[in-house]
């Protein structure tokens, strides 16, 4: 039996899109067994790219796959009395459910929290949807450029004289499904630890609000309404070197000499860079100078150096650099899992340590239906001829 | 009455900056008591204003170290103890609180508490069953990186987020600000509430080691796939979507406002279309799919803008959302402490500090989640630097008062930072005038009512 800090716990898995999907898979990463219930045609997210070898297939969603490691899987269609009916005899067994519909969408189909929490009074329910359970804004469609836009993100990203920029990738999306599951962690042990069932609602675009902490209180404590940067001043943004992009910050264990004698511009130790007020006052002329001294050296003769000396920087590194890093690998970061279909395949696997119980990749993303057999046949008794039925009623 | 979560979990919250001082507040309001520690001459550096927060009203006042904004969102409800951990009393106080208390986070670089004997291995023999949480920029270990310095603002480039943000075909851009210090705080709230089912159920500790760096990889995951299975590097394609279109965030009616929308499907495309009464766009056959939109989002972007720059941007919202198009007004700092949904939900809390504080009422955000059966709210305001030190030392482990006394002396405790000053504060009405504040409204109390 795999000691996992969560192992034990049963969970089904609901959710069609990225954040409750990740949810879902971080909490299977560190010991609970998650059941992704898909409909009978197969989650959205296997027709989401990239696929393995460009090649689009339900079984080689590259998304998919990472979204769901470490997750058994069987077919269930919720459109359907039938399925209804199974689901709530699946509820039964398990700790958690997570989902990610529309709210109101399990409720009008009889198995909404207040229905589920009927049968299984402990559980805990976690729904993650754009705009959370309750408000104006419940019923509205979510999407990645909206849940930054009114998270505060999109209002200081970019630059002045051009659109407000977002996150590139799906990083509202993670972020739901990581904060969801730091908030199921927590309801999880009060389910443990007091005999609580309950509903955790997270909202999308409140997680990414939440990490806009100084532009939020800049108005409650001075009235100030904070504004994207004016064009020019690159300081503690990518600015190119020779082969790339650097980023530096002042501080760290470096003294403002250091980082002069590292670019080798004696010019900074002027007074018109002296502090951190005249820097941002004279920030185009300062970018100038530090422009100037990168423009011949290459970012990774750079990095280390700037270690040397104990400066706060940074380097672009681009998807190809990171699936091939070091300092990835001795954290191992990456580990290779066994695909029915793909076959071999290195994924990204560990978010954090734990030890001596942690992380442990057990198994691919599952195939369509793999553990319908398992699950109806050997977990809830129905016999193979019952099976086939539903798969001819499209149930499974 | 149902007991919050954490009711009687005590953590020792030995952090700096962002990352795992926000966790140490999520979880005050889950129940915890949360005990901040932080050195004599190291105040965290969220106390010293400037980039890292604003004083009330740009007052620094007689003391600075406790009034910054960021500081008080981040620390909300914690008590404080200032304690030298360079000295060995300070160090030995720090193991008999560790005895008395179940969740310890840390954030020092992985030699310190190495050297201080206070690592993993040294605090389960003080107490078997700690849960202990270190988090630093590239993880403990032997990799190349590990001893490097580290800070999310110079990290977004090295784990890849600016490689993937920016304007099409532009240099790599950032969006947000600090934007990993956040996966770190919610990586510690999920080790946390697992590790404390998992010592509820076993008896047993544990210990979590972060790597920021390593957490804002991961949220790069379908990319990191690309590259590995198909050897591709992923492109800046700005506000953008790999499968929708059109989608962007276009100016509407004012200065500098601005509305997003995306547009999922051929039916949303038409709804969008009768919207902006373009029947000619909706007629046009380059657009009838997403191929088409997708090769001439510039030609469709521009049409859009010329329809949004005339609306107000919550008007298009809802008139967008009416048709099932996702859409959403830029909000900025201001905004969102008047958009009736943030209102409805109470994502923005009041918390009121007494009057020998001196700071008012100010409002600062919850936490994105609910919980239905022990709801949560922000339970007081951060504390003052070290003024729990002698109700914690007198009275959590019983030290004489005389004792106490003699450590103030050699400042083994203090209620004082021995050193730092506070950021100088900018005029923010200069600030506007350098484009650096959208806006300075000096009526925000009376607006906000408080």
């Amino acid at each position: 039996m795999f000691d996992g800090p969560l192992s034990g716990i049963k969970v089904l898995d609901l959710s069609e899109d990225i954040a409750g999907s990740f949810c879902g898979r971080l909490l299977a990463d560190y010991g609970a067994d998650v059941l992704k219930v898909e409909p009978p045609g197969g989650s959205a997210m296997r027709r989401v790219g990239p696929y393995y070898h460009d090649e689009p297939h339900p079984e080689k969603s590259l998304f998919f796959l990472i979204l769901n490691l470490n997750k058994k899987g069987i077919t269930l269609s919720l459109e359907s009395a039938a399925g209804r009916r199974i689901l709530k005899e699946l509820v039964l067994h398990v700790d958690l459910v997570i989902e990610s519909y529309r709210p109101g969408h399990l409720d009008d189909l009889g198995i909404g929290y207040d229905a589920l929490s009927a049968i299984n009074p402990n559980l805990v329910m976690t729904s993650i949807t754009p705009f959370g359970q309750t408000g104006p804004y419940s019923q509205y469609a979510g999407e990645e450029i909206v849940s930054y836009a009114m998270g505060m993100v999109m209002g200081i990203s970019g630059v002045q004289g051009r659109p407000p920029l977002k996150h590139g990738g799906f990083q509202a999306q993670y972020q739901g499904g990581l904060f969801g599951a730091g908030a199921t962690a927590m309801a999880l042990f009060a389910q443990d630890r007091h005999g609580v069932g309950q509903h955790v609602d997270v909202s999308i675009t409140e997680c990414v609000a939440s990490t806009m902490m100084a532009t939020q209180t800049i108005y409650p404590f001075i009235g100030g309404v904070q504004v994207r940067r004016a064009p020019g001043t690159m300081w503690e943004n990518p600015m190119p070197c020779k082969d790339g992009w650097i980023i530096v910050q002042a501080g760290g264990g470096a003294t403002w000499d250091d980082i002069a004698d590292f670019f080798r511009a004696p010019e900074l130790l002027e007074p018109r860079f002296a502090d951190r007020a005249q820097r941002v006052r004279n920030g185009p002329a300062m970018d100038e100078v530090v422009l100037d001294a990168i423009k011949d050296r290459e970012k990774w003769e750079l990095f280390p150096a700037a270690a040397e000396k104990r400066m706060l920087f940074g380097l672009v590194q681009t998807p190809t650099e990171l699936a091939d890093c070091p300092q990835l690998e001795s954290r191992e970061f990456y580990r290779q899992t066994e695909h029915p279909v793909i076959g071999r395949i290195k994924v990204p696997a560990e978010l954090f340590r734990m030890t001596p119980a942690g992380y442990q990749l057990r198994m691919a993303a599952p195939t369509l239906g793999q553990h319908n057999e398992e699950i109806f046949v050997d977990g809830l008794g129905y016999d193979r001829e019952t099976l086939s039925v539903m798969r001819q009623l499209e149930v499974i | 009455m149902t007991a919050l979560p954490l009711e009687g979990i005590r953590v020792l919250d030995s952090t700096y900056v962002f990352a795992l001082p926000y966790t140490g507040g999520q979880l005050v309001d889950l129940g915890a008591e949360v005990i901040k520690i932080e050195g004599p001459g190291r105040p965290d550096i969220t106390r010293g204003g400037g980039l890292y927060g604003t004083f009330p009203d740009n007052d620094p006042g007689e003391d600075w170290w406790n009034r910054p904004s960021t500081y008080q969102l981040l620390n909300r409800g914690k008590r404080s103890m200032v304690l030298d951990m360079a000295q060995e009393e300070g160090r030995q106080i720090f193991s008999e609180l560790v005895m008395v208390s179940d969740v310890v986070m840390e954030n020092f670089t992985p030699r310190v508490m190495r050297r201080w004997n206070l690592d993993y291995p040294n605090l389960r023999k003080l107490r078997p069953d700690i849960i202990m949480v270190s988090n630093t920029g590239y993880g403990h270990g032997d990799g190349p990186y590990s001893s490097y310095p580290a800070q999310a603002t110079t990290q977004e480039g090295t784990h890849g987020h600016c490689w993937i943000t920016g304007y099409p075909g532009d240099e790599p851009s950032k969006a947000g600000r600090s934007f990993v210090d956040f996966l770190s705080t919610w990586s510690a709230m999920l080790a946390i509430g697992s590790a404390l089912r998992y010592r509820n159920r076993t008896g047993k500790g544990l210990w979590v080691d972060i790597g920021m760096y390593q957490a804002g990889v991961m949220f790069l995951s379908e990319y990191l796939m690309d590259a590995i299975a198909n050897d591709r590097e992923g492109e800046r394609i700005g506000n953008r979507h790999p499968n929708r279109a059109p989608q962007g965030a276009y100016p509407a009616a004012g200065d500098d406002e601005w509305i997003t929308l995306s547009v999922a499907d051929n039916q949303q495309w038409h709804a969008l279309c009768r919207l902006m009464e373009r029947d000619d766009l909706a007629s046009d056959k380059r657009f009838a799919t997403l191929a088409g939109r997708q090769r001439d989002h510039d030609e469709i972007d521009e049409a859009i803008g010329q329809w949004t720059k005339h609306h107000d941007k919550y008007e298009m919202m809802h008139a967008l959302q009416a048709q099932g198009i996702a859409s959403g007004p830029v909000l900025s700092g201001k905004d969102v402490h008047f958009d009736p949904h943030y209102r409805s939900r109470n994502f923005l809390e009041r918390v009121e500090y007494p009057p020998e504080r001196d700071m008012g009422t100010r409002i600062i955000m919850g936490r994105p989640y609910k919980l239905s059966k022990t709801p949560l709210e922000i339970r007081g305001p951060a504390p003052n630097f070290g003024q729990d030190n002698v109700p914690l030392l007198e009275g959590l482990l019983g030290k004489p008062a005389e004792q106490v006394a003699a450590w103030a002396d050699a400042t083994v405790i203090t209620e004082v930072p021995t050193t730092g000053e506070p950021s100088p504060t900018l005029d923010p009405e200069e600030l506007v005038e350098r484009r650096q504040l959208a806006e300075w409204d000096p009526e925000y109390r009376q607006r906000l009512g408080i």
